[in-house]
């Protein structure tokens, strides 16, 4: 019997050293952050203090509502976007379909500092297209500032419009073309067709992929670093200024405002989670 | 039914070109002397040669592929390990295991790399050392992409039955594990952990965060390079895109293998 429980004992060695990375990497930190939120930054006392703060200063308060406004618009647009992208990709022939899913899975990994690169190239203050507003007299064009919010309201939508491509595409799959057929003979409008039967058996799958675009969005942070600096009021740029620099560390308001990026985040994958659940249901789904 | 439409033709035409277009320009941008007026000016190879030239280049990237390599293999042995006791000793730990797993996944780099940072920069031991900081984080990060690309291996070839063969024929469980679940597992593996190379290649957060000027990595070299040279920023973002550019296309090729062998 002791020969056993000793066995047992031993064969849970192997699990140890990731057990232990996992523990010191991922659980240890996160608990530390969600502790220093929870102490006060002038009284050192447990309490709420940090986030009273933060929900009370403008530019924590800015910086929370410019991060939900560019994440959430972003995400509308790429899913807009994306919806006839897919639509059109699904009904294409084979070899325009896998060229364009090619092309997708290749400018979905463009992102980061290298796409923020490209969009200056594009219409930065020297940009191609800024001088071609320039000779042409577009002053849209022209007078655009890339190191704005709309500026990076742009190249989010460019990173998110691949990315939910290809979350959708599956789901089309799932489309009958007897659907059509039967619709047809039943004397539905194309507009009945697409507004009554096709988009609510894909709703599920789209607001689960605006769920994923959205944290998508909210946890960027290269491409608008290297863009904007520190220089415009966003979560997840305010969260790392705060631990940058060896010297002074904030890590009550830091904490607390990464606690809101993660509750943020959270929520997204849990309705994720709750809606492919439903997707799934009932239906034999992917 | 399979005839194109014009009007999706069109629309994947010009939504094909509005994706190229940012990459294609970087690309005629990083090859021509200067682009100030409407059309770029003096093919040159110049951009490269300086940049092939650079010593600080070719360090970022061993740098970069260092950090690949090392925190890869270590989070492939780790996962494997744990595995084996998930798949053999308790199965009751599979939940606990995808749940610490995808927490990386749902958290995503700046999280990731401020909590370590939060919990470590003060420490005066061995701890609070950068490099060590950013191993830890980079495996830690890789985590969802592997076990996702291992426990769909052990799943589709049904490695509980193999081991269970394996012992009826007087071979250890341990060594069933290792001589003959993971040779079958070989594939499943190479592409999950070639998309993991991709995320480590592509990483800034985790390398500016972490080690800044420390450690840098290829992305924290373009962003330097950035504000002084836009040529050789833009021969960087071509190189780097067509590394990420191979690695994908293996990727797909590697997929598209396996699905056909099935």
């Amino acid at each position: 019997m002791k020969r056993l429980q000793k066995e047992t004992l031993l064969g849970y060695l192997p699990i140890v050293p990731f057990a232990l990375i996992v523990v010191c990497y991922e659980l240890l930190p996160l608990a530390q952050l969600a502790a220093s939120s929870l102490v006060g930054k002038e009284s050192g006392m447990v309490g709420l203090e940090n986030f009273i703060k933060i929900f009370t200063t403008p530019l924590y308060q800015m910086s929370i509502r410019n991060s939900i406004r560019i994440s959430l618009l972003s995400a509308l647009v790429g899913i807009l976007v994306a919806f006839l992208a897919a639509r059109f990709c699904h009904e294409a022939s084979p070899v325009l379909r896998r060229r364009f899913t090619m092309l997708l899975n290749m400018t979905s990994n463009f992102s980061g500092v290298p796409l923020a690169f490209a969009f200056m190239v594009l219409m930065g203050n020297t940009g191609v297209l800024t001088i071609l507003g320039r000779e042409l007299d577009i002053p849209l064009l022209e007078n655009f500032d890339l190191y704005s919010g709309d500026g990076l309201m742009l190249v989010y939508i460019y990173f998110q419009i691949p990315l939910a491509t290809l979350l959708l595409l599956p789901a089309f799959r799932g489309i009958q073309p007897q659907w059509r057929e039967a619709a047809m003979i039943l004397h539905a409008g194309p507009w009945d067709y697409w507004f009554r039967i096709v988009i609510p058996n894909l709703l599920p799958s789209i607001l689960g992929t605006l769920s994923v675009l959205f944290a998508n969005a909210l946890a960027a942070y290269a491409t608008a670093y290297a863009l904007v600096m520190n220089n415009y009021a966003l979560l997840a740029l305010q969260i790392t200024s705060k631990y940058k620099g060896d010297v002074q560390i904030d890590k009550a308001t830091g904490g607390a405002l990464a606690m809101v990026l993660i509750l943020l985040m959270v929520a997204a994958t849990m309705a994720n989670n709750y809606l492919t659940k439903r997707a799934a249901k009932g239906r034999n789904l992917v | 039914m399979n005839k194109t439409s014009l009007a999706g033709k069109l629309f994947l035409g010009l939504l094909g070109l509005y994706l190229v277009v940012p990459f294609g320009l970087t690309l005629i941008y990083s090859l021509f002397v200067e682009w100030t007026d409407l059309l770029p000016r003096g093919f040159t190879l110049r951009n490269y040669i300086t940049l092939f030239s650079d010593l600080e280049f070719w360090t970022s990237m061993g740098r970069t592929l260092v950090l690949c390599a090392v925190s890869v293999l270590l989070t492939i042995t780790l996962l494997l390990l744990a595995m084996y006791v998930v798949l053999v000793v308790n199965r009751k730990l599979a939940g606990v295991m995808q749940f610490v797993c995808m927490i990386p996944y749902a958290l995503q780099g700046v999280i990731l790399s401020i909590s370590i940072i939060s919990l470590y920069s003060g420490s005066s031991t061995f701890l609070s050392n950068r490099m060590l900081m950013l191993f830890g984080a980079y495996t830690i990060m890789v985590l969802p992409y592997i076990y996702q690309g291992i426990r769909n291996s052990l799943n589709a070839i049904n490695a509980q039955t193999l081991i269970q063969a394996a012992q009826m024929l007087g071979c250890g469980r341990f060594r069933a594990y290792v001589q003959v679940v993971l040779p079958n597992m070989f594939s499943g593996i190479l592409v999950s952990a070639l998309l993991a190379e991709s995320v480590v290649f592509g990483d800034f957060v985790l390398a500016n965060n972490i080690a800044g000027n420390n450690y840098q990595n290829i992305q924290v070299f373009l962003n330097r390079r950035m504000f002084t040279s836009s040529g050789l920023a833009s021969a960087i973002v071509v190189v780097i895109f067509l590394v990420v550019f191979i690695v994908t296309g293996l990727v797909l090729k590697l997929q598209k293998n396996e699905s056909k062998e099935k």
